[in-house]
């Protein structure tokens, strides 16, 4: 195991937290806390492919960053109306 | 001395993305918290940094630093519409205090 799957392992809480804050805060916070899982769960692609080798993982990493804000900023707009 | 600053760049940028979940998750209200989600971005940039002093300009690292890129970049963006989205749901439009014509305004 090298540095970068280490530093991937390290990350993993920090998703956890965002799923805790997803599930028992409010709505609209629960929105930060998406788009925070979403810009940690890119880093954690990006640390795979460098720790792995793997190409595929960085393709993934930057679709991911992609849908990810297109996501975020149509649930945006969503909430702004809804409950 | 690229190990080095490797390693700096990773451990600062994995502490950064740290904080940002700690800050959401610890923080009240959603604007205290998109302050920690908007710096992740950062967070990416140097993990992606890392990356790029580690292997140079590989398919990986350019890749990485485009996927860096695109959400220092975009992110306050998001973070102003996440923060209209929650300003509108608490005051029920986006700037209250503009509701009159303008002459009213004025006064």
């Amino acid at each position: 195991m090298n540095a970068w799957l280490i530093a991937a392992l390290a990350l993993l809480p920090a998703l956890l937290v965002c799923g805790v804050t997803c599930f028992f805060s409010a709505a609209i916070d629960g929105l930060v806390a998406l788009e925070l899982a979403s810009t940690l769960s890119v880093v954690e692609l990006m640390l795979l492919s460098e720790g792995t080798g793997r190409q595929p993982f960085i393709d993934l990493a930057l679709v991911l960053a992609a849908m990810g804000l297109i996501g975020s900023v149509a649930f945006a707009r969503l909430m702004e109306g809804g409950p | 001395m690229r190990t080095v600053i490797t390693d700096v760049l990773l451990i600062g940028g994995g502490l950064l993305l740290l904080v940002c979940a700690l800050g959401v998750l610890v923080m009240r209200g959603p604007y205290d918290k998109l302050h920690y989600a908007s710096a992740s971005g950062w967070g990416t940039l140097l993990v992606a940094l890392a990356i790029l002093v580690h292997e140079s300009f590989s398919l990986i690292a350019d890749k990485a630093l485009a996927t860096a890129a695109l959400l220092a970049a975009c992110g306050p963006a998001l973070g102003h519409a996440t923060a209209r989205a929650a300003r509108i749901r608490e005051r029920g439009e986006w700037n209250p205090s503009h509701r009159g014509e303008p002459a009213e305004r004025e006064k």
